[in-house]
């Protein structure tokens, strides 16, 4: 099963910060989250599918593209972490 | 005799905030901030259930938000907000493609408007890009109105400096059916039948930004208030000056030219003082207050005149207002609130005769409203 690593801005929504998870893709990942975690939905992305702006997807250390994200597939061993960006002054 | 709770509720850059005081209006404590850290674009008490207050809570990390308090804004819940109609398996939209004509996802939630009395679980939501949506259920599901939300005219409409919003909606509970929305810069539109069809209602509103100088929609509309006597009678204020309506908004007559400037965003109009509307101007230019000095004028309709009601000399000071930054109770004689762009609060307790600022720096104010219900806060 890959895991799942949550940064600590969404631990108002999801209680843990390490999950794992038998998903297909990032896509299934995401609406996984959602279901099991309802108050998730709609933080990380938007009722059109894409990515919030600040949030990022990374895949074993690698940014995942922020296009296609939903159909990048996960194997086992897969690490992923999800972000947000803190910016401004 | 028992005393009143007046609660003036407060959103701002950075949370939401309650003042507390009784009907004297002299003397405030405050609490919050709720949401904190968040952009509160509006908070709303819901007057047919005391106690029942929603935000609208914006947030660049998260999305937009609602929240519901059942306790005059102490305890807040999440609730669902609206969305924007997608096909579930929408592709995402591409950047390259034409935003007007691109389904978006809701930006920011503007404003959240009660129903009328008849309907107690009725509650509108105005959002950014300008949509219109209904909860029958006291907001925890929503239905977009599409008469509005995919008007005809909807392609030619562009967004103001603050996007493509839908800030204002009004629900005339003495007409049935009968409901008005604001959009910036689409102008205002009525619906007769509960929100089903929707007609542009600018005529008379002059645009200053556009070569057609008078389109039947594209103005810029900032607030618009209801009279709290005549159902004809609807106060203005828009990028392009203070207009009034006899005719719910069939005709529009410019009124504000008298003053050096007549461009501004906020209105109210006092429940308890029927053709009385008051405004905050500010320059067009620097969108500060004229001259350095807070204002406030009080429209009358039997005078057909602007009277000024803070002192030349009071407060002086560079600041703005944003367009739900002012609000009247439904006391008498009525409080005028007016909360300002650097985070003070001006309150009259006597109609502006005499003014008094709240002791208190809050974030810069995004919005006002305010609560009065028997009892002690």
């Amino acid at each position: 099963m890959a895991t799942v690593d949550l940064d600590g801005m969404l631990r108002e929504y999801v209680p843990r910060r390490h999950l794992t998870s038998s998903a297909p893709t990032l896509g299934a990942l995401l609406e996984e989250l959602e279901e099991e975690f309802p108050r998730l939905r709609g933080k990380l992305r938007d009722e059109t599918g894409s990515l919030r702006p600040f949030v990022r997807l990374f895949q074993n250390g690698e940014a995942v593209d922020r296009a296609n994200w939903p159909e990048v597939r996960l194997g086992e061993r897969d690490k992923v972490d999800v972000l947000h960006s803190i910016q401004g002054g | 005799m028992a005393g009143k709770a007046v609660r003036i509720y407060l959103g701002t850059r950075k949370g939401t905030y309650v003042a507390e005081g009784d009907e004297k209006r002299r003397k405030w404590k405050v609490r919050g901030p709720y949401h904190e850290g968040m952009d509160v674009y509006h908070v709303q008490p819901d007057p047919r259930h005391d106690g029942t207050v929603y935000a609208g809570v914006n947030s660049p990390w998260w999305g937009p938000a609602l929240y519901r308090s059942r306790d005059h804004g102490k305890k807040w819940t999440e609730i669902a907000p609206p969305q924007m109609p997608v096909r579930a398996k929408r592709p995402p939209p591409s950047p390259d493609q034409d935003p007007r004509t691109t389904v978006r996802p809701i930006v920011n939630i503007w404003h959240i408007e009660p129903g009328p009395a008849r309907e107690p679980s009725t509650v509108y939501v105005g959002v950014d890009p300008a949509s219109l949506y209904r909860s029958t259920d006291s907001g925890s599901s929503w239905e977009p109105l599409d008469g509005l939300n995919k008007h005809e005219t909807r392609e030619k409409w562009n967004p103001g400096a603050g996007g493509l919003c839908l800030h204002s909606i009004l629900v005339d509970a003495r007409v049935p059916g009968r409901m008005y929305a604001g959009i910036s810069a689409a102008g205002t539109f009525r619906s007769d039948d509960d929100g089903e069809h929707w007609r542009p209602m600018n005529q008379g509103v002059q645009v200053s930004f556009q070569p057609e100088k008078n389109p039947p929609f594209g103005q810029c509309v900032h607030k618009i208030a209801l009279d709290a006597a005549d159902p004809s009678t609807i106060y203005r204020q828009d990028h392009d000056g203070i207009h009034v309506t006899h005719d719910a908004m069939e005709h529009w007559t410019r009124v504000g030219k008298p003053l050096t400037s007549d461009f501004g965003f906020v209105v109210t109009s006092p429940a308890t003082r029927p053709g009385t509307a008051y405004f905050a101007p500010l320059s067009g230019e620097s969108r500060i207050m004229k001259d350095g000095q807070f204002q406030v004028y009080r429209w009358s309709e039997k005078t057909r005149k602007f009277a000024t009601t803070v002192p030349s000399s009071k407060w002086a000071g560079s600041f703005g207002t944003h367009r739900e930054g002012m609000a009247s109770d439904t006391l008498d004689p009525p409080g005028i609130y007016l909360g300002s762009t650097t985070g003070d609060l001006f309150v009259s307790a006597d109609d502006a005769k005499n003014w008094e600022l709240v002791p208190f720096r809050f974030p810069s104010i995004h919005s006002v409203e305010v609560s009065v219900a028997p009892g002690r806060t």
